[in-house]
């Protein structure tokens, strides 16, 4: 058993068994609160050096894009549980992030059951597309270019950089540790741990709101339709698949004021990205 | 005489698609790295080509050669053929997290894939009041592991993408 975790559990019982025995059991109680208390420190020193993303590791990275991809599917009604549309979506989506800077991600593509016109990604390599707009990208290379300017948001670590580290992780080593069975008791013993996770809620917020509500800055935006564009052309897709969807958006009738409300001006999105074939003779995905 | 024929649109496709790739390739001299947990060497450049080597993650490599998206690499005694969209022009800069733990990038892709909601976002999901929404997230979970890289690299090779162009 861990020292933390036998030294609380003994300190427990011992205050329960009577007044007798407290004081010296009250001693270890509180050399286990002290325990919790240096690494709640160690913790916010290192948080001090450690500002957004540079400081998130891997597995506190997939925690964050669950509770992320959590929010962001609540606030669009949902998935569209259609295994044919999963399948392509995914299919396109992971041939692309085969060739992303980082393709050890835990890549998933959903369609979210929304009628608006917009695309998201969550840290750790979540990219969700409304129904809207995946029924506009009727080919491959439209959809390969939507899900690649997602996909750059992700291995740039865009969201990530949202919130600092510190911001999400205050009062604990990290969240993994956080998590951990004796963590979480030796925590609770000094009443930590409702007010980490109130922490760790609120970056969550922040996360989504900034992806939902205000989106990235437009430079951000205009670097990540870049990098799409990139991605999808070196995977041999047609590089203008993007640019063909956000023209067909600006065309009377095509949902221009309503759509990618997070993202910049689709005038100014569309003079931005090269003029080039919209289409590959590709057959779409089976 | 024959008469000139104005040529299709086809060729100007792709000749925009060959700009980019050149675009993309780089030259001799170039210093690029791996960002997988293994990156193998082919012989020619060719997804068929024989195996001439393996690297590991985070290689800094040396471009020798470039042949449209194909370059040339060598790491030392070793060398080969690699797609470029197998490298990386930067390295790989995170070696740890704060966590302790080394990158996902060390991680396979299907492995990576199969994995379940974290505990920890399970439990953010029932404090929120998302079980819904966990509900979606759960079905696209298995959604997502049920797609092997296998298939993916099926795909790739019956569309003619990536380095089966």
């Amino acid at each position: 058993m861990n020292p933390r975790l036998l030294l609380v559990y003994t300190a427990c019982l011992a205050l329960v068994a009577g007044p007798a025995r407290a004081q010296f059991d009250f001693s270890k109680l509180t050399k286990a609160i002290d325990k919790a208390k240096t690494i709640t420190d160690t913790a916010k020193d290192a948080s001090k050096v450690a500002k957004g993303a540079a400081g998130i590791g891997p597995e506190e990275e997939k925690v964050i894009g669950d509770s992320v991809a959590l929010e962001v599917i609540a606030k669009f009604g949902g998935l569209v549980r259609d295994e044919d549309v999963s399948h392509r979506v995914n299919l396109v989506g992971r041939a692309l992030a085969r060739y992303s800077d980082r393709p050890g991600l835990s890549w998933r593509f959903g369609v979210l059951a929304s009628d608006t016109v917009n695309a998201f990604s969550a840290p750790d390599g979540y990219v969700f597309i409304t129904r809207g707009l995946y029924d506009l990208a009727a080919s491959d290379d439209q959809l390969a270019g939507i899900l690649g300017h997602e996909i750059a948001h992700i291995t740039r670590k865009h969201a990530l950089n949202i919130v600092r580290r510190d911001e999400f992780f205050a009062g604990s080593k990290s969240l993994l540790e956080k998590y951990s069975g004796d963590y979480r008791q030796a925590s609770a013993a000094a009443g930590q741990v409702d007010a980490q996770l109130q922490q760790f809620d609120v970056g969550v917020g922040k996360i989504t709101a900034g992806l939902i509500e205000k989106g990235f800055d437009q430079p951000t935006e205009y670097a990540a339709d870049q990098a799409g564009h990139n991605l999808a052309a070196l995977t041999g897709y047609a590089p203008g698949g993007l640019r063909s969807v956000l023209v067909q958006l600006q065309q009377p009738g095509g949902q221009a004021k309503k759509t990618f409300s997070t993202h910049p001006p689709l005038k100014e999105r569309i003079k931005r990205l090269p003029d080039e074939p919209a289409a590959l003779p590709s057959p779409p995905a089976p | 005489m024959k008469p000139h024929t104005p040529p299709g649109p086809w060729p100007l496709v792709l000749l925009l698609v060959a700009a980019v790739s050149v675009e993309a390739a780089l030259v001799a001299g170039s210093v690029v790295y791996t960002k997988r947990f293994k990156t193998t060497l082919l012989a020619e450049p060719s997804p068929l080509a024989a195996a001439a080597g393996e690297l590991a993650l985070g290689r800094k490599l040396t471009v020798t050669e470039s042949k449209g998206n194909w370059l040339h690499v060598s790491d030392g005694p070793q060398a080969g053929w690699v797609f470029s969209g197998n490298l990386a022009e930067i390295p790989p800069v995170e070696t740890k997290g704060l966590d302790g733990l080394p990158v996902a990038a060390a991680q396979t892709t299907a492995t990576a894939a199969a994995r379940g909601l974290t505990p920890a976002a399970a439990d953010y999901a029932s404090r929120r009041g998302l079980e819904s929404a966990r509900e979606d997230l759960d079905w696209l979970l298995e959604q997502s592991a049920n797609l092997t890289d296998e298939q993916v690299d099926e795909f790739l090779q019956a569309q003619k993408k990536g380095e089966y162009k």
